[in-house]
């Protein structure tokens, strides 16, 4: 019971809002997130969809040897990479555990380490590309390669809204706890108290929705007055947002060590088979 | 009131609001998920997957096109890109799966009062969404490994997984977070939650845009996904090829393959760009 309880200090509201929130802007300062959001876009492009098409072996292993080396110098957050490496571990663990049911051999693991390969170098160049990116840099990227400008609003606006959301499910939540009687006993596999806090959860949606509906209306009333609706149509206001972004001499040195790696191993791959 | 059946229209500004409480909801919804732990009984896995009530409450309640498109982007948004876990492309398959299957369980109904509505249009949002992930699960393993069909036991076991993962989240999820929930919700929102946002509650007086399916946008949209996805089926098709040849062609297949990469790229490119200008112009349509 001690146990559970110094698990649920950690995991406190409090503690996941700054975990957040270092995530998102805890490692701007690194050579890739300086890249200009086109750059990396377009980078991401190749390696996010090269790799599905690629069977070979040692290229899909160079390619993995970049992405890694790449990923290391975002210095992205552990926590990240550990719940991609149990992701990954995880699906091809139950298809080669099935697998065996269905009359398969061991000859299956390398069809499945390569698709491990793939799905692994395609993670990861997206954790190079997106997670050191910070939020602004994203919606002005995106905004740029032409998504509509209600996204990136969107982004901003939930960096602005969740620690306020999440503060106020946690007031309902809590306040329904003080109100309600909680289960006297647990029940089988804690049951009882599993279903009590699952309807909390749920019915403390339920003052969340007029609230938020309410905090809506005045979101867009107040973007209203500044002529919101224009401005994301506008596309002399998206020249004047997205003036800072410039592509750098940082952005083709960086594109240029890419091709030319890759050059080198599909090239090399050519001569070394295994 | 003259017309029996009147449009169910909304103004600018009521689709923004309609857009942003769909997002900002489902997004906490979405990082609430992610907190609780899961359970393993065995292979059937008691977790919970994701909140469906609340987008699926909000398309009954309001337009389905702008909460469906609304939850999706929160989902991206809270639930990737603030943890850290944004995947780029597939994101967009997320997205488009989940919108398709929320906006056809909001059109589903058109009395918000009736229960069996709303219930068969809470299972049907699940069981749509949670099929077209399953389809997509197993093409990508399907395209992922080299000769599929010739790794003894892999197709079954990646099919055997698959389904019953589908129908794992359908049965508990679908009625534990999907079902129940919005028959709470639902009667209990209507009529409250509209006049917030300004709007008139959703009768069945009003008919559910037909029209509002096939919108230009909505079509191009649609066209071009699916142009995508075949392009991509033909270039997997033709990468095998590609690799067949290269025991025999040698050096010319990796200039071949080089170049098929160097295609796939500038093809997406390519879509952005013609997307970002017929968007534009369907907008000016507008």
């Amino acid at each position: 019971m001690a146990a559970a309880k110094s698990f649920a200090d950690k995991l406190s509201f409090e503690q996941i809002k700054i975990e957040l929130l270092n995530t998102a802007y805890g490692n701007d300062r690194t050579l890739i997130a300086k890249l200009d959001p086109r750059t990396l876009f377009l980078w991401y492009t190749f390696f996010g969809i090269a790799p599905w098409f690629i069977y070979s072996k040692m290229i899909l292993a160079g390619m993995l040897v970049f992405v890694i080396g790449t990923t290391i110098m975002t210095k992205v957050s552990r926590l990240i990479i550990f719940i991609l490496i149990m992701g990954l571990l995880g699906e091809s663990g139950y298809l080669l555990i099935a697998s065996f049911f269905f009359g398969g051999n061991l000859g299956i693991i390398v069809p499945l380490l390569t698709l491990t390969m793939k799905l692994s170098v395609i993670s990861l160049a997206s954790i190079t590309a997106f997670c050191s990116m910070s939020p602004e840099r994203l919606g002005e990227g995106l905004l740029r390669i032409g998504v509509p400008g209600q996204v990136s609003f969107s982004i901003s606006y939930g960096y602005r809204m969740l620690p306020t959301l999440f503060e106020e499910y946690n007031h309902i939540f809590m306040s329904y706890r003080l109100r309600g009687k909680s289960p006297e006993k647990h029940g089988l596999f804690y049951f009882r108290t599993v279903i009590y806090f699952i309807k909390l959860a749920v019915k403390s949606f339920y003052p969340l929705l007029l609230s938020m509906a309410k905090r809506a209306r005045t979101t867009v009333e107040a973007l209203e007055t500044k002529g919101g609706q224009y401005a994301f149509r506008n596309p002399a206001v998206k020249k004047l947002k997205l003036a800072k972004l410039r592509i750098g001499k940082n952005d083709y040195f960086f594109l240029l060590i890419s091709v030319l790696y890759l050059m080198s191993i599909f090239i090399s791959s050519h001569y070394v088979q295994f | 009131m003259t017309q029996i059946k009147e449009r169910y229209t909304l103004t600018q500004p009521q689709k923004m609001m309609v857009f942003i409480l769909s997002m900002s909801l489902y997004g906490l919804s979405n990082m609430i998920t992610e907190l609780v732990p899961e359970v393993n009984i065995g292979p059937v896995n008691f977790s919970i997957e994701y909140f469906a009530f609340i987008p699926l409450t909000l398309c009954i309640l309001f337009h389905p096109f702008y909460a469906a498109i609304g939850a999706s982007i929160g989902e991206v948004i809270f639930g990737e890109v603030m943890l850290g876990q944004f995947s780029g492309f597939g994101e967009i398959e997320k997205l488009v799966i989940f919108t398709l299957a929320m906006y056809v369980a909001g059109i589903i109904v058109n009395n918000p009062k009736n229960k069996v509505q709303v219930g068969i249009a809470a299972m049907t949002g699940v069981i749509i969404h949670q099929f077209l992930n399953m389809i997509s699960d197993i093409t990508k393993v399907w395209i992922g490994v080299d000769d599929f069909e010739a790794v003894s036991g892999l197709p079954q076991s990646v099919v055997a997984i698959e389904g019953f993962s589908f129908l794992n989240d359908v049965l508990f999820s679908g009625i534990l977070f999907a079902l129940l929930p919005t028959l709470y919700l639902v009667p209990r929102l209507y009529g409250k939650i509209e006049p917030l946002l300004g709007m008139k509650p959703r009768d069945n007086k009003t008919k559910y845009p037909i029209s509002g399916i096939l919108k230009p946008r909505f079509i191009i949209i649609g066209v071009l996904l699916s142009a995508v996805a075949m392009g991509c089926e033909f270039l997997s098709e033709a990468g095998i090829d590609i690799f067949e040849w290269e025991a025999e062609f040698g050096d010319t297949a990796i200039w071949i393959s080089l170049a098929a990469a160097a295609v796939v790229a500038l093809i997406t490119i390519i879509v952005l760009v013609t997307g970002k200008n017929k968007a534009k112009r369907s907008m000016a349509n507008e």
